[in-house]
C-alpha cells in the first residue's frame, strides 16, 4: 500500500541507512569484536548421535601448546539451558522437560552435542588440542525418526522415561467428528514438512569477559534478543545477577529465527572468562552451524478435510507429529503447537478444527522455531489439502478457495483454534494475484510449452498467518514464560537530534531506516538527525528483540507511543515559553504553534529550553526531553493474501523451474515499500528453497548426511525469476499505525503454491502426489511410477 | 599442526626431483582448490607442497606444429577463457572446465588438477577425453603420453607412477567442421557435483555426422569414454533411431552408485537424455563452424 508519499516519512521508499556499512565491509559483527588479551576456544562436539560418555581423558590436550584450560561437562556444574514455554499435554500433564547441559553431562545425544571445550591463545592451537581429547564412547542405539522413537526402544533421555515430549490438543474433537459423520467427501492428505538448516550469511559467534575490578560480565554474541539471552543466561544458567551482566548483539548477518535461542557456547565463553582470566572467543564454522544451529521445520502430518455438497468445508481434523530434536530449544514447543494448530482454520470459514500434536524427542540437532515458525507448517498443510480436495470433487481451485473465504464484512472473525482475526480480505487479494500471474494466459502458455516437451503448472496458496508476537496475556495464558511486549525510548538531545533506543533487534531487517522514518514522519526532523540504537542491554531498557515478524507492529507501536510522549511534553514546554495552554498547542511540521497565532516554536528551541529550563515552573514541569514507553499489543496482526507460482517442468530430467511467482500480500500499512519488497523477496526465496532444494537429512545412525553446501542444497538467485511482489489491503485493527509485519509472509506463503504447481504440472501424467524438497530426481521417479 | 615444507621449483626436473624425493609425503599444488580445502579440512597432511605454478611448461597455451593445442597443467580455466581461439575450436572442453567453482576459483582451478584429484563427476574431464586429448606425465623416469581417460583409475586415485607430474593435454588438430559441448545435471546450476556429465564431440559433414567421441562423468568409478555411442552417431543423420541408440547405449555404460544427489535408475536415464541434448548443441556448433 505504498501511496507515494516522498520524503522520508510514512510510505516513502528511503534507501536503507545501514547499507552502507554493510556493503563496504564497515559493519561491527561479534567476530569483529577483538578485546584486549582474546583467547579463542574451540568446542569438541559429538561424532555419535547417541553414546555414553564412559571417559574423558584432556590431560594431552591441556599440555598441548598454547592451551589454557579445557573443561568438560563435570567441570561446568551450572544450570540447565532453559525453555521458554511450556506445553500441557491433554491429560494435562505438564510436557516433559529434559536438562539440558551446555557441555553434555554422561551422555551425548546428537551429533555435533558439546562434550568439551579447549581454550588456547589461538583458534589453531585449540582445534589442534581438542584433537588429543582422547573420549570413550559406547556407542547407544538412535532413535533418529519420529516413528523409531515414538517406540521408546531407545530413550533419548533415560530419565524422563519417554521420547514423547507432550501430547497436546486444541480445538472440539466431538464437533468435529460429528460433522465428519455428515460430510458428503473427506479428503485425506499426509504430509512431511521438510527439515531446514537455518544457515544464516554470519555463522553463529560469541565473545564472554570478565572485568575482575568490577564483577561486571559481558557477552558478545550473534543474537535476535540480546535481553532475553541475558535474563535466561544470567538468571537460569549461570546465575549472574543483571546489573553484573551485559549482553551486546552487535551487527548480526541474518538469523531467520535459529539466532532467538540461548546456546550452549554462549554460557560456555562466559563461564570460562574468570576462571582463565581473559576474554574468550568462539566463532562457528559453517560445518559446526549445521550441526549446532537449531534446525527448523520437521514435522509429519496426517490431516481430513470434510466438505458439503457444495464444496463448503465443514471440519479439518489434523494429527501431527513434530520433532523435537534431543534437547528442547527456547522456544520449540510453541511451533508446532501455538504458533501452528491456531492458524489451521487458515483463510476458510472451517466452522469446526480439532488438531493433536505429538511431540518427539529425537537423536538428532534440537528443532526450533525457523522463519515462519508453524505458520509455514499450517499452511502448507491447508493449502495442500484445499487443493486436493478441489481436484477430488471437481471443483476449481480457485472457486473452492472463494467459496469458503471469510468474508471481507466478517470481521473481527472467531476461529474455532483461539484466534480472532482482526482484519483481511482475502478475496481481494486473491482477485489482484489473478489478474498480475495473468491466469487467464495460463492455458496458452502450457500449451506452448507442450509444444515444446515441457510441463507447466500453476498453483495457488491464499494463506494467513498470525505474527506481531504476541498479547502477554494470551501467550502468557498458553505457556509462554515470558511476556512479548515491546519498548523504546526516545531521548531528544539539547540541541533537537534524536537517539531512539529499541528493545527490537535488527539482523537484517532495516529498523534503523524503517523506525528513523516513523520518527522522521511524527516529529518532522530530517533523517540524519535521527539515530536508531539496539542490541546491548547497558544501552537499552529491557526489551524482547525481534522474530515472529514483531519489530514493527509491536516494537514501532511502542516507539509511536514515546513519540506521542516527546509531543506531549514538548508541547507543555512550548506552552510555557509562549505562554499558552498546552491544549492550544498545535504539533505540526515540526514546529509548535499557537492555535490561530503566528506565535511558534521550532521543535529544536523547544528541546533546547527542555535542558535549560531557565524560568520552569518546575513543580509543573520537569526539565529534560527524554520518553519510554512499553506497549502490550491486544492481538496477534494477521497479515494474509495469495502467491500464485508457475513452473515448468521437463519431463525428461525432472528439472523444475520456476517460470512466474506472484505475491499479492496485505500486510497493513507499509512504511517503506523498497523494504517491504526485499522482505517478501526473501520470504519467497527462503519458501522456493524449502519446496524444490533444501533437505536436511539424516542417515540411519544419525548423522547428518547434508552437512555442508555440497551437499545441503541452499537456493540461490539463478534457481528464480524475478518476482512479481505486491503489496495492498486492510489496515491491522488494534495498533495505531495499523501495521502487520511482513517479514515471514514470504516464506509462509510460498511453498504450498509451489508445490500445488508442480502437482498440476505433473497431474496429467498421472503423478497425484510430491513431497518436499521436489528435487529433479524425486520428480523424475515420480513420473516413471505414473506410467 | 606439523611442519610443512613448500617448494616452487622453475623447472620440471627440479619439481619431478623433489616430489619423488618426497616419496609420497609430499603433495602437488596448482590453483589449490581441492588440496588446500583438503588440508583444511584435515584430509591430507602433506610434508612438502610442490607449487608446479613457476614451471614454463606448466602454465603454457600452445599450438602443437601439426595445429592442436597443448595446454599447461596448471592452466586455469580463466586464463584458457581469454585464449583467442581456444574457446572457438574446442567450446565443450572450456564449457565443462569453466562450470567448475565461482568465478573467484575459475581463477585458480586447472583441468590438471581436476583430473589428478581423480573424482568420477569432474566436470573438465568429459570433455578433454571427447576430445581425444592426451596427457603427458613425467617422471624420475622420463616422460610418457597417455590417453585422458587412462589417468583416472577410480575415484580418487590415478595411474600416475610414484613421482610423476602431469605436464599437459595434447588436442589433436580440429578439421573444418568439428565441434563439441559438455552438458551435466546437477541439484542446482553451479558450483556442485555432476550427477551425470557429458560431452560430445563431433565432425559434420553437411548432416552427415563424419566422426565422434562420447564420454560420460558420473556415472562410474573413472569418466567413460563410451565407444558404442560414438558408434551409433558415425556415419549418420543424427537421426531419432540414432540418438536412441547411442542414448540407450549411454545408459548401459552406466556404473553408477546410489547416493543422496541421484539414484541408479535415474543418473542412467539422464547420462541418454542428456546424450541427446549435447549432441544436439555439438552438431549446431559444428554445422555452424
Amino acid at each position: 500500500m505504498p501511496d507515494g508519499t516522498t520524503g522520508t516519512g510514512i510510505g516513502a521508499a528511503v534507501k536503507r541507512v545501514e547499507d552502507f556499512r554493510f556493503l563496504t565491509g564497515k559493519g561491527n559483527y561479534t567476530d569483529d569484536i577483538n578485546r584486549p588479551g582474546q583467547s579463542y576456544a574451540y568446542i569438541l562436539r559429538s561424532p555419535h548421535a547417541h553414546a555414553k560418555i564412559t571417559s574423558i581423558d584432556s590431560s594431552a590436550a591441556k599440555a598441548a601448546a598454547g592451551v589454557l584450560a579445557v573443561f568438560t561437562g563435570e567441570d561446568m556444574q551450572v544450570g540447565s539451558l532453559p525453555c521458554g514455554w511450556q506445553i500441557h499435554s491433554k491429560d494435562g500433564s505438564p510436557m516433559l522437560e529434559p536438562e539440558h547441559p551446555p557441555l553434555a553431562k554422561g551422555k551425548v545425544r546428537y551429533v555435533g552435542d558439546q562434550v568439551a571445550v579447549v581454550i588456547a591463545d589461538t583458534y589453531s592451537q585449540a582445534k589442534d588440542a581438542a584433537e588429543s581429547i582422547v573420549v570413550n564412547y559406547e556407542v547407544l542405539p538412535a532413535a533418529v525418526s519420529m516413528s523409531d522413537a515414538l517406540t521408546d526402544k531407545s530413550l533419548v533421555h533415560d530419565d524422563i522415561g519417554s521420547n514423547l515430549c507432550f501430547d497436546w490438543e486444541i480445538g472440539d474433537e466431538a464437533a468435529v467428528d460429528e460433522a465428519m459423520s455428515k460430510a458428503a467427501h473427506i479428503t485425506k492428505i499426509d504430509l512431511v514438512n521438510n527439515r531446514l538448516v537455518p544457515n544464516a550469511m554470519e555463522p553463529r559467534a560469541a565473545v564472554g569477559e570478565f572485568d575482575a575490578a568490577t564483577g561486571e560480565y559481558t557477552l558478545y554474541t550473534t543474537s535476535q534478543n540480546p535481553h532475553v539471552i541475558r535474563l535466561l543466561m544470567g538468571a537460569f544458567v549461570l546465575s549472574i545477577p543483571e546489573h553484573k551482566l551485559r549482553v551486546v548483539a552487535p551487527d548480526v548477518g541474518g538469523g531467520f529465527g535459529s539466532k532467538i535461542y540461548h546456546y550452549a557456547e554462549e554460557a560456555i565463553v562466559t563461564w570460562a572468562a574468570p576462571k582463565i582470566g581473559r576474554p574468550i572467543k568462539w566463532v562457528a564454522d559453517r560445518s559446526e552451524a549445521f550441526i549446532s544451529d537449531a534446525h527448523g521445520r520437521d514435522q509429519i502430518n496426517h490431516a481430513e478435510l470434510a466438505l458439503d455438497a457444495n464444496g463448503k468445508f465443514l471440519a479439518l481434523k489434523v494429527q501431527t507429529q513434530a520433532n523435537m530434536g534431543a534437547y528442547l530449544s527456547t522456544f520449540a514447543p510453541c511451533v508446532p503447537t501455538y504458533l501452528s494448530a491456531t492458524l489451521l482454520a487458515g483463510t476458510y470459514t472451517t466452522p469446526a478444527i480439532h488438531a493433536n500434536v505429538k511431540a518427539i524427542f529425537t537423536n538428532t540437532v534440537p528443532v526450533d522455531a525457523y522463519r515462519g515458525a508453524g505458520r509455514p507448517e499450517s499452511t502448507y498443510l491447508i493449502e495442500r489439502i484445499v487443493d486436493q480436495a478441489a481436484r477430488e470433487t471437481g471443483i476449481d481451485k480457485v472457486e473452492i478457495r472463494r467459496r469458503n473465504f471469510i468474508p471481507a464484512d466478517a470481521f473481527p472473525y472467531q476461529t474455532p483454534v483461539a484466534l480472532q482475526y482482526d482484519s483481511g480480505d482475502y478475496e481481494a487479494t486473491l482477485s489482484s494475484a489473478t489478474k498480475i500471474a495473468d491466469v487467464a494466459g495460463f492455458a496458452a502458455r502450457k500449451a506452448e510449452a507442450a509444444s515444446r516437451g515441457k510441463l507447466r503448472g500453476m498453483g495457488y496458496s491464499t494463506y494467513l498467518e498470525a505474527c506481531g508476537i504476541a498479547p502477554s496475556a494470551v501467550v502468557g495464558s498458553l505457556g509462554a514464560r515470558a511476556g512479548l511486549y515491546e519498548s523504546a525510548e526516545v531521548r531528544v538531545h539539547p540541541t533537537g537530534s534524536v537517539t531512539v533506543f529499541t528493545g527490537t533487534h535488527s539482523h537484517g531487517q532495516g529498523h534503523e531506516t524503517t523506525f528513523a522514518q516513523l520518527v522522521s514522519d511524527r516529529l518532522g526532523l530530517p533523517m540524519e538527525n535521527i539515530e536508531i540504537s539496539h542490541g546491548d542491554t547497558n544501552k537499552v531498557q529491557f526489551g524482547m528483540g525481534t522474530y515472529g515478524s514483531r519489530s514493527l507492529a509491536v516494537g514501532g507501536e511502542a516507539l509511536i507511543r514515546a513519540v506521542d510522549k516527546i509531543i506531549d511534553k514538548a508541547k507543555k514546554i512550548a506552552a510555557h515559553v509562549l505562554e499558552a495552554s498546552a491544549d492550544d498547542i498545535e504539533f505540526k511540521d515540526g514546529n509548535f504553534t499557537v492555535a490561530g497565532t503566528d506565535r511558534s516554536m521550532a521543535f529544536g528551541e523547544v528541546a533546547l529550553t527542555a535542558y535549560v529550563p531557565h524560568n520552569f515552573p518546575h513543580d509543573e514541569l520537569e526539565p529534560g526531553l527524554d520518553e519510554k514507553a512499553f506497549y502490550d499489543p491486544a492481538n496477534f496482526t494477521y497479515p494474509g493474501g495469495c502467491h500464485i507460482c508457475e513452473v515448468e517442468i521437463d519431463p525428461e530430467t525432472g528439472v523444475t523451474e520456476v517460470i512466474k511467482f506472484t505475491a499479492v500480500d496485505d500486510v497493513g500499512r507499509v512504511i517503506n515499500p523498497m523494504i517491504v519488497e526485499g522482505q517478501v523477496h526473501g520470504g519467497v526465496a527462503q519458501g522456493i528453497g524449502q519446496a524444490l532444494l533444501e533437505y536436511a537429512a539424516y542417515d540411519d545412525s544419525g548423522q547428518l548426511v547434508t552437512g555442508s553446501f555440497m551437499d545441503y542444497t541452499m537456493p540461490r538467485a539463478d534457481n528464480f525469476p524475478k518476482f512479481d511482489v505486491t503489496t495492498e489491503g486492510t489496515l491491522c485493527t488494534h495498533n495505531t499505525l495499523g501495521v502487520k509485519g511482513v517479514g515471514e509472509v514470504g516464506a509462509i506463503g510460498s511453498p504450498p503454491a509451489v508445490i500445488n504447481a508442480v502437482i498440476d504440472a505433473l497431474w496429467d501424467r498421472g503423478v497425484r502426489d510430491m513431497s518436499m524438497p521436489a528435487t529433479p530426481e524425486k520428480v523424475w521417479s515420480a513420473l516413471q511410477a505414473a506410467e | 599442526m606439523t611442519d610443512i615444507q613448500y617448494v616452487a621449483p622453475s623447472t620440471l626436473d627440479e619439481a619431478v626431483g623433489a616430489y619423488a624425493a618426497a616419496k609420497g609425503a609430499a603433495r602437488i599444488l596448482a590453483g589449490g582448490t581441492d588440496l588446500l580445502v583438503q588440508m583444511r579440512a584435515g584430509m591430507v597432511k602433506p610434508g612438502l607442497i610442490v607449487d608446479i605454478k613457476k614451471v614454463a611448461e606448466l602454465s603454457a597455451i600452445e599450438k602443437t606444429p601439426e595445429g592442436g593445442f597443448r595446454i599447461g597443467a596448471a592452466v586455469s580455466g580463466a586464463v584458457l577463457e581469454e585464449h583467442p581461439t581456444f574457446g572457438k575450436v574446442w567450446p565443450g572442453v572450456l564449457e565443462g572446465l569453466n562450470l567448475i567453482g565461482s568465478t573467484q576459483v575459475q581463477g585458480r582451478a586447472s583441468a590438471g588438477g581436476n583430473l589428478c584429484n581423480g573424482s568420477p563427476a569432474a566436470d573438465s574431464i568429459p570433455g578433454l577425453v571427447a576430445a581425444g586429448a592426451i596427457a603427458t606425465v613425467q617422471g624420475p623416469n622420463g616422460r610418457r603420453n597417455i590417453p585422458v581417460e587412462q589417468v583416472p583409475t577410480g575415484p580418487g586415485k590415478t595411474s600416475l607412477a610414484p613421482g610423476e607430474i602431469l605436464v599437459s593435454f595434447t588436442l589433436p588438430p580440429r578439421p573444418a567442421h568439428s565441434s563439441d559441448a559438455y552438458l551435466r545435471m546437477i541439484p542446482r546450476t553451479e558450483m556442485d557435483i555432476a550427477v551425470v556429465g557429458c560431452a560430445v564431440s563431433l565432425t559434420m559433414d553437411g548432416d552427415t555426422c563424419t566422426a565422434a567421441r562420447v564420454s560420460l562423468g558420473a556415472v562410474a568409478p573413472t569418466v567413460l569414454l563410451v565407444e558404442d555411442a560414438a558408434k551409433a552417431l558415425v556415419l549418420t543423420k543424427l537421426d531419432d533411431a540414432s540418438l536412441d541408440k547411442a542414448a540407450a547405449a549411454c545408459s548401459a555404460a552406466c556404473n553408477p552408485i546410489d547416493d543422496k544427489r541421484g539414484t541408479i535408475a535415474y543418473r542412467t536415464k539422464v547420462a541418454g537424455v542428456l546424450l541427446k541434448r549435447t549432441t544436439a548443441i555439438a552438431a549446431e556448433r559444428a554445422k555452424g563452424g
